[in-house]
């Protein structure tokens, strides 16, 4: 066994000294003969003889220095080896061939890298704490629909802590973004926990200055405190080593400083300020907004099962299960229990893996085609390694490693492309309101898994790209013999298949062109065009009353009257919800066949559309009256609403209600008729879908304000909270954001999806090009003797082209008229501008002369090629 | 390209190779190849090119070593030394050999004699 092991490390370290190896080898033998020539001489032979015999006595040098290198090597290495060095050198050759097989690669390989990179690390469950792995949530779930819900009551909490024998430093939290003012920095939000002082405990993690937070935190009357994270000691307190007792304003409430912790403490999702959550003042029984999400570490020697047996005999308090009879409690991993939504199972890579390599068949399809047809034109390079002795699977590995060779090339690249977009791409599948709010454990470094997935990838690329067409050209060769008597007329063609493959290329191009540019139009117009509104000028705040809501509205007219007072604020308004951050609901309109749809919905009070400086297509504005009734009956509607929506007629008059139907589908609701008074112009110009905007009933403690401010928003924010704090101690101003920066946040995560579906239109566009390209100049490196024929005899050089184009173009032009007809049919099927599109007037003839363009490009460097074909040079190789 | 041989004599030739190097001491590939002619009285004919895969095998299992001086005759030579794991194969092969050559010897003792 261990000779064995010596044996192979041995040829492993041959593989990195060939070349000494060899000249060792050589050296050797050149001692051995001039030992043996010496000695033959002095038993009497002459020099030559004497030469002649000792090269007798040691045997051929050529054949014992290959059967030394054999020896010394791993077996199939040396013929992998050569095989790599072949590809390369291919690869450089063709480089059209590489660079456009190479980017399908890379892009395709990359997004399912992506793809299992993010999944692998939103199903991990080990946190990087000591003993991470140990940390679990106990949240509701619901036995029937196995709906989980994160959060839970602060008795249940309660009741748990005290009671369950399987778990430790059982915590409690909630997550806020306060705005929070320090000492050397601008105001801001920050995303901070209120955390019960045990989960201090729980994580494990002493602060780097001062102390965690303690119980004696959370009892009432105590001071009020806060742990700061390293991120914020640095940028709102310049790194002062004596901030401990210094003072910060989180929300209204001035608090001490009592601890920094440490760059890498973010629990317990992505925080960076922790105040203690008082449980005494949020037990008073309701469920909304006072749940807490509950975490503990399990005890030592306790499993995952003995905890969740524990807590689901001990249930939830009757009150929960009054509500929702089917809830029980249950204990899972601390990461499954915040992204409960994400499937954990072993067979899911199984699927992510399918899934990738259904995403690699279409351009390694296309790649095939151009492989297959340089394949063809190497005819003659592998009948002479046929004649040599390769035999027919020797060929087909030589031409899986060629493209197995650029596989591994994209797969790094893929693998870079996965690590640094994952994070980005994951943003698109779960978006938050915060870019860097993703959770602190989540590593989208390449894992082994990752990098066996990715090389899982490259060979089936190699496969289908490489070696399908391998094997069936030289299947072709073996029928016809590789220099057979029909060599001409085979090699003149590319052959049905993959002629009519490269047919079907075109038309499904065409076919997905419109709408793919409707997309990517849609997504990258409004960061093209602008948002078509000074989004700079504008600050967004919610106001909201802390207690006795009775003098809300009084206290809101009066703060709306002083801001619009101020000098540099040229308006504000109130609506229930920030623009660009509406709720959506399902609507239909009265009269108008499958008009059912996700709509934005806002109520706003009449000065909105004017701070915004908004235009009426049609009707009206809001007027006192429609603000009357407590509900009101009038609604307005923007451009997008009305194209979609309600169609063709006048909107004016039409009726809107909200809809929700049932398991059954049937319209379980009984909301009122609203009625379109008035249309807007979609503000900003972007693609956000159909707006609804009521009338504001009455606030009772909470709306959102916008306030236009075209000398600079810093000001209004100032301006804001002194009023506020100068109407009433109890009213809030908070969440004071820019508008730009709403605005940008939400295109930036359209923009990750926009340019990878640029990309892959681009992709298409480039197949296209090169399948057209290979086509024709295959064409014409087969024909240059009968063009030179024809040349020699005359043949003017547009009839030329004609003559040798023209039945190759049948098939592509047959592929273009189908892909116009699908194009239509997709086309008007596709919900575009629901899915964030935007419709282009003739996109499809549009997309057709694209694609005829590109074609003609493509046919101009061949057809070149075929006109300066050199009748005499043309003739002479043949 | 050099036809592999049989398992028996490859093995022979690597026992023949370990039991050269136990006796003389480190040698060079000719020397031992000549070694083995003379022991063997020329009855032996030995494909001198063999000695030398046989050598790599024997190195890459770490039952000799080597290392490269001069030759008695002032040429660059690479000189093979046994190891401890050499000597140690070598005593179990020549028991095995001794084993085997024994049982071979009176099976072919007892077919001649019937």
């Amino acid at each position: 066994m261990r000779e064995a092991i010596f044996t192979v490390l041995s040829r492993v370290r041959a593989l990195f000294r060939r070349a000494t190896a060899d000249a060792d080898f050589d050296q050797e033998v050149e001692t051995h003969l001039a030992m043996a020539e010496e000695e033959h001489r002095r038993r009497g032979l002459s020099a030559d003889d004497a030469r002649r015999q000792a090269r007798l006595e040691l045997g051929g040098i050529a054949q014992l220095r290959e059967a030394a290198r054999e020896t010394r090597a791993l077996p199939g290495v040396e013929c992998l080896w050569l095989d790599t060095r072949l590809g390369v050198r291919m690869l450089r050759k063709s480089w059209g061939l590489t660079l456009v097989a190479g980017l399908a690669m890379a892009v395709t390989i990359g997004l399912g890298a992506s793809i299992f990179t993010i999944w692998r690390a939103f199903a991990g469950t080990d946190l990087p704490l000591d003993e991470g792995d140990r940390i679990v949530a106990i949240q509701p779930v619901d036995r029937a629909s196995q709906r989980v819900y994160r959060s839970t009551t602060v008795p249940d909490f309660k009741r748990w802590r005290d009671t369950v024998k399987s778990v430790e430093n059982v915590s409690a939290m909630r997550t806020i973004e306060p705005i929070v003012i320090a000492r050397d920095a601008a105001p801001g939000r920050v995303p901070a926990a209120e955390m019960t002082a045990s989960a201090f405990q729980l994580a494990r993690v002493p602060p780097v200055l001062g102390r965690p937070l303690i119980e004696q935190d959370e009892r009432e009357g105590a001071e009020p405190v806060v742990v700061i994270g390293y991120d914020l000691w640095r940028s709102g307190f310049s790194s002062d080593t004596h901030v401990l007792g210094q003072r910060i304003q989180v929300g209204d409430t001035h608090r001490t400083i009592v601890g920094v912790m440490p760059e890498s403490f973010r629990f317990p999702m992505n925080q960076r300020l922790w105040l203690p959550l008082r449980t005494d003042a949020a037990g008073d029984g309701s469920r909304q907004p006072e749940d807490v999400f509950v975490f503990a570490r399990l005890v030592p020697g306790a499993a995952l099962e003995r905890a969740s047996a524990e807590v689901a005999a001990l249930g939830l308090l009757p009150r929960d299960v009054a509500a929702t009879p089917r809830l029980e409690p249950r204990v899972v991993p601390y990461a499954m229990g915040i992204f409960p939504e994400v499937p954990t199972s072993n067979w899911i890579s199984g699927i992510i893996f399918l899934v990738g390599a259904l995403l690699l068949v279409p351009p390694c399809a296309n790649i095939a085609i151009l492989v297959y047809a340089r394949t063809v034109t190497r005819r003659e390079e592998f009948a002479t390694r046929s004649a040599l002795g390769a035999s027919r699977g020797r060929i087909v590995m030589q031409l899986f490693v060629e493209v197995f060779v650029l596989a591994i090339g994209t797969g790094i690249v893929a693998l870079v492309f996965a690590r640094q977009l994952s994070g980005r791409l994951s943003r698109i599948v779960m978006p938050t309101s915060n870019p860097d709010s993703l959770a602190f454990w989540l590593d989208f470094t390449p894992s082994f898994a990752t990098v066996a997935c990715v090389l899982g990838f490259c060979v089936l690329a190699a496969a289908i790209a490489g070696a399908v067409p391998a094997f069936h050209a030289t299947g072709r060769w073996r029928r016809s013999g590789m220099l057979g008597s029909q060599y001409r007329d085979t090699g003149a063609r590319l052959g049905m298949t993959w002629t009519a493959l490269l047919a079907t290329q075109v038309a499904l191009s065409l076919a997905i062109l419109p709408s793919a540019l409707e997309m990517t139009w849609g997504i990258f117009r409004p960061a093209i065009m602008g948002p078509k509104l000074p989004v700079n000028e504008f600050l967004t705040a919610s106001l909201a009353i802390e207690g006795n809501a009775s003098r809300f509205a009084t206290l809101q007219s009066e703060a709306l009257r002083q801001l619009a007072s101020t000098p540099g604020i040229s308006g504000v308004t109130a609506s229930a919800a920030v623009l660009l951050e509406e709720s959506s609901e399902r609507v239909e309109v009265e009269g108008v066949d499958r008009s059912e749809t996700d709509a934005r919905l806002n109520s706003v009070d009449r000065s909105y559309f004017d701070v915004f400086g908004a235009r009426f297509l049609a009707g009206r504005g809001f007027e006192p009256r429609d603000f009357g009734d407590a509900t009101g009956t009038s609604v307005i509607v923007n451009r997008t609403f009305v194209d979609e929506v309600v169609g063709e007629g006048s909107p004016l008059g039409r009726r809107v209600r909200s809809v929700s139907r049932d398991e059954s589908g049937r319209i379980a609701t009984s909301a009122p008729w609203y009625e379109i008074v008035g249309v807007v112009e979609d503000f900003p110009a972007n693609n956000d879908g159909p707006t609804m905007y009521r009338p504001m009933a009455r606030a009772t403690h909470f709306v959102s304000l916008t306030i236009r401010a075209p000398s600079g928003a810093g000001l209004a924010a100032t301006r804001l909270r002194a009023i506020a704090a100068a109407l009433d101690p109890n009213l809030r101003a908070g969440r004071i954001r820019s508008l730009a920066e709403i605005y940008w946040q939400r295109r930036s995560v359209e923009h990750t999806f926009g340019a990878l579906l640029g990309t892959i239109v681009a992709m298409v566009l480039l197949f296209s090009v090169a399948g057209v390209y290979t086509l024709m100049a295959f064409i014409v490196a087969q024909r240059r003797r009968e063009i030179g024929v024809r040349s020699a005899l005359g043949a003017e050089p547009r009839r030329l082209l004609v003559g040798i184009f023209g039945r190759a173009t049948i098939p592509l032009l047959i592929g273009a008229i189908v892909g116009c007809a699908l194009a239509i049919a997709i086309n008007e099927a596709l919900p575009i501008t629901m899915a964030g599109g935007q419709r282009i007037p003739g996109v499809v003839p549009v997309s057709a002369a694209l694609l005829i363009f590109v074609g003609v490009l493509a046919v101009a460097g061949p057809a070149r090629r075929a006109i300066r074909v050199n009748p005499t040079e043309a003739l002479r190789l043949s | 390209m050099v036809e592999p041989r049989s398992s028996i004599l490859q093995g022979t030739l690597d026992l023949m190779v370990l039991k050269t190097l136990e006796q003389m001491g480190p040698l060079h590939g000719y020397g031992i190849a000549r070694r083995i002619e003379q022991v063997g009285q020329q009855a032996l004919i030995v494909n001198q090119g063999t000695i030398y895969l046989c050598l790599v095998r024997l190195l890459q299992k770490r039952w000799i070593s080597a290392k490269w001086g001069t030759s008695d005759n002032n040429r660059k030579a690479k000189f093979y030394a046994i190891t401890k794991a050499g000597r140690a194969q070598l005593k179990a092969e020549t028991e095995n050999w001794e084993r085997v050559s024994g049982v071979i010897g009176r099976v072919l003792g007892a077919e001649t004699g019937s």
